[in-house]
């Protein structure tokens, strides 16, 4: 696992900064950032809290190695959960990758709140952890290998079972125990 | 604008961000000052209202597309699973996940 946080002012209001969050991208230093699209936004009737859903497209030159051994691209797509609320002036924003979410997650939490004089307090949290999906999936295959082999020398034990209790019967009975 | 994941679809989103970006830099300001008062029941009902008003078709017409290029792409099955694993529907307060 590995975190990063970090936390900054921004010298404008609180709200100027909301409004202009909707009008970050694109920006000549984000070119990373190739698409936005809201997936779903509601405004709720009786709290005045906005909750926007979106999905962003990146375009980020993973290694190569990377690329080979988990089958990604260029291109990645993050998931953005957004709540403003105007009434404890708190915008909090949730980001997860949804490209390679098998193999590693990359959760990033970013809140706007007011700060003194006009200003907009920002923080910035991430937690970065790889996924044990890759050993998982092996580990699946394996169980799922045992279980066959489990059953069928379960299978295979009852009908071995069976025949050495009838020969045992046999030999009891002073019969000569007939070959299976 | 940024652009849409979905080439077709970017018209259409520009669209609707024109039109959210416009409600909203007029609901803002005004919902801060109504949530001081008695006033912020009857204002976010009526902003909800207005929004739906203003915004609801292009929306519609956006999110149509957008459904259907996110169906294309294969996006659809990690998109559902990040929303069941992440569901993200009610604001929280700040703490850790």
């Amino acid at each position: 696992m590995h975190f990063f946080s970090q936390s900054f002012q921004y010298d404008h209001p609180w709200s100027h900064v909301v409004i202009g969050m909707w009008r970050k991208y694109p920006n000549p230093k984000c070119t990373h950032v190739v698409s936005v699209d809201v997936v779903d936004r509601s405004v709720d009737p009786q709290t005045g809290i906005i909750r926007t859903e979106r999905i962003l497209g990146c375009k980020q030159k993973a290694p190569r190695w990377i690329v080979k051994l988990f089958g990604g691209s260029e291109d990645a797509f993050v998931r953005e959960i957004c709540f403003v609320d105007p009434a404890t002036q708190n915008t909090t924003i949730t980001s997860v990758n949804l490209s390679l979410s098998q193999f590693a997650s990359c959760y990033e939490v970013v809140r706007y709140t007011p700060s003194s004089h006009n200003r907009t307090a920002f923080t910035q949290t991430a937690e970065i952890q790889a996924r044990m999906a890759l050993w998982r999936s092996a580990a699946d295959g394996l169980e799922k290998w045992l279980c066959q082999r489990f059953e069928q020398n379960a299978q295979l034990g009852k009908t071995a079972f069976t025949e050495v209790l009838r020969a045992l019967s046999e030999e009891r009975l002073g019969r000569p125990a007939m070959a299976a | 604008m940024a652009e849409s994941l979905a080439p077709q679809c970017t018209p259409l989103k520009t669209a609707y961000d024109a039109c959210f970006n416009s409600w909203f830099e007029g609901y803002l300001e005004p919902a801060v000052a109504a949530s001081q008062t008695a006033d912020r029941e009857a204002y976010s009902k009526k902003k909800a209202e207005e929004y739906q008003q203003k915004c609801g078709k292009v929306w519609e017409e956006y999110k149509t597309c957008l459904q259907k290029a996110i169906k294309e792409s294969g996006l659809e099955p990690v998109l559902q699973q990040a929303r069941e694993e992440h569901p993200l529907t009610n604001p929280s307060p700040p703490s850790n996940h």
